[in-house]
């Protein structure tokens, strides 16, 4: 069924994600760091090897797991406002609820633009979600290619407020493909009930980088 | 588990189901309108300065295993206030095998209406099975503070979590928009989960703190001076204020957050003292 959408070969799928989640593609996540440049900036920190715990975490108990749920009702769902209103609740900070709500809405805005889809605001994954489905691309690759765009972005993020070199931060990236795959696989069969987590530190980083200054984020 | 535990180990034993529901309502002038009370459920209507009032429930059980089931459904009318408090911190033992602890509180507000929701610290034992669920319903103009506390084993006594499951919900919805949820999820090896970094590191305990009031925004650098290392506040859209406070133990928790809900309330229920 998640095939049998507009689009006639798998390859066209996989290309429109890649294009939805490249760096190129105006979403401003340039913009965010999810809380790592406070996590830095106070020392908390360090390396890569650092990086690698915060991103696992944030990837296995925060906001990777809970956006792959939410992506995939979204897609399953007829009623994406519905779910929309549910992750936008479930923000733990402002910045956190800016950071998906800026980004879902410039993804719209996009989407529409050139794929002539009509989405209404949403937040990031709930938009993705709702466009894969529209154009019929297969929610797991969706799922997988999601948190990996998901997990470069952050990775990228580091690369500015920390000292992280070019072939460091691949490695990460790479290194973490198998998490995002296996939560990709997880959420195919997880429904609202699964949505939850125990990222505490990530999110109280989140919360604390409202008042940080001097700052090159907005979260 | 093993199959071959003897018979004076077998949980069904030590530790039958028990159920409580609580209903109580709260009418104009802080008077008690409905109170119903049923199973190992029970409210105490304590005489206190204040002028809200105050119901401290009691669980004649002891505490919670899987297969409970308890429900408190609180209905504050308009321009009245309601404190809800527990005895004594609520303890959730070892579950039956495929059993589930399942505690709710629903509470609705009417315009006016404030209610001050603050449970004792919840215990979690080695291979408990707890799902919570808290939803309130609020008008407008209604204030709720609400705050709740999971200890993950008793630091003090060497007490760790090497199998279980916690899900803990939170859902509010002012003028029937869905502005908060909160969505704690700790399966397994919990006390592992929570030493991760970035999750709870050193600290055993989290204590999640909401308060809804038209006059939140006027209350965040108050509470954002009031946060001890590892915590946070943050007003995350107009009316909502949300902290979530880490510690190493529950003593340390609750002297943390005295100061954090006295500012959000004035005194606190006898309850909460250290």
């Amino acid at each position: 069924m998640a095939t049998a959408g507009r689009c006639r070969m798998p390859t066209e799928g996989l290309l429109t994600l890649m294009q939805w989640l490249s760096p190129g593609f105006p979403l401003g996540t340039f913009s965010y760091s999810h809380g790592l440049e406070m996590a830095v900036a106070d020392g908390r920190l360090r390396d890569a090897a650092g990086l690698q715990d915060w991103i696992a975490t944030v990837l296995t108990h925060g906001t990777g797991r809970n956006d792959a749920i939410l992506l995939a009702e979204a897609y399953r769902s007829d009623d994406a406002q519905q779910i929309d209103a549910l992750a936008r609740a479930l923000a733990p900070s402002r910045e956190r609820l800016l950071e998906t709500t800026a980004q879902g809405e410039a993804f719209c805005t996009t989407v529409n633009a050139v794929w002539g889809l009509d989405l209404r605001p949403m937040c990031l994954p709930v938009a993705v979600g709702r466009a894969a489905r529209m154009q019929g691309i297969a929610l797991d690759v969706t799922l997988s290619a999601y948190l990996h765009a998901f997990t470069a972005g952050l990775i990228s993020a580091a690369q500015r407020c920390m000292p992280l070199g070019q072939t460091q931060a691949q490695r990460i990236v790479a290194d973490q493909t198998p998490l995002c795959l296996s939560l990709a696989q997880a959420a195919l069969t997880q429904s609202i009930d699964d949505l939850g987590g125990s990222a505490f530190l990530a999110d109280i980083a989140a919360m604390q980088h409202e008042t940080l200054q001097p700052r090159i984020f907005r979260s | 588990m093993t199959l071959a535990a003897p018979l004076h180990d077998d949980p069904h034993h030590l530790t039958p189901r028990a159920q409580g529901v609580l209903r109580i309502g709260v009418k104009a002038g802080n008077r008690l309108d409905t109170l119903r009370q049923s199973g190992a459920s029970k409210a105490l209507f304590p005489r206190h300065a204040g002028g809200d009032l105050l119901a401290v429930t009691l669980n004649t059980a002891g505490g919670v295993t899987g297969g409970d089931r308890f429900s408190i459904a609180a209905q504050v009318a308009q321009g009245s206030h309601l404190t809800l408090t527990t005895q004594t911190a609520e303890r959730i033992y070892k579950a039956q095998p495929g059993q589930t602890a399942r505690m709710t509180t629903e509470a609705a507000l009417a315009p006016g209406a404030r209610l001050d929701w603050l449970p004792q610290e919840t215990i979690l034992f080695d291979r408990c099975r707890l799902r919570r669920r808290l939803t309130v319903d609020m008008a407008n103009d209604a204030i709720f503070l609400g705050v709740e506390t999971l200890v993950l084993g008793r630091a003090l006594m060497g007490e760790r979590i090497e199998a279980g499951f916690a899900k803990d919900d939170v859902r509010i919805t002012r003028g029937g928009d869905l502005i908060f949820a909160d969505a704690i999820a700790l399966d397994g090896a919990i006390s592992d989960q929570m030493a991760a970094a970035w999750c709870g590191g050193p600290a055993n305990c989290l204590a999640s703190v909401t308060y809804v009031a038209p006059d939140a925004e006027a209350r965040l650098n108050t509470l954002r001076a009031l946060m001890p290392a590892n915590a946070g506040v943050s007003l995350i859209r107009d009316g909502v204020l949300f902290a979530r406070v880490l510690a190493a133990d529950s003593h340390d928790l609750r002297r943390a957050l005295i100061p954090v809900l006295t500012a959000l309330r004035g005194p606190l229920p006898p309850t909460w003292t250290l």
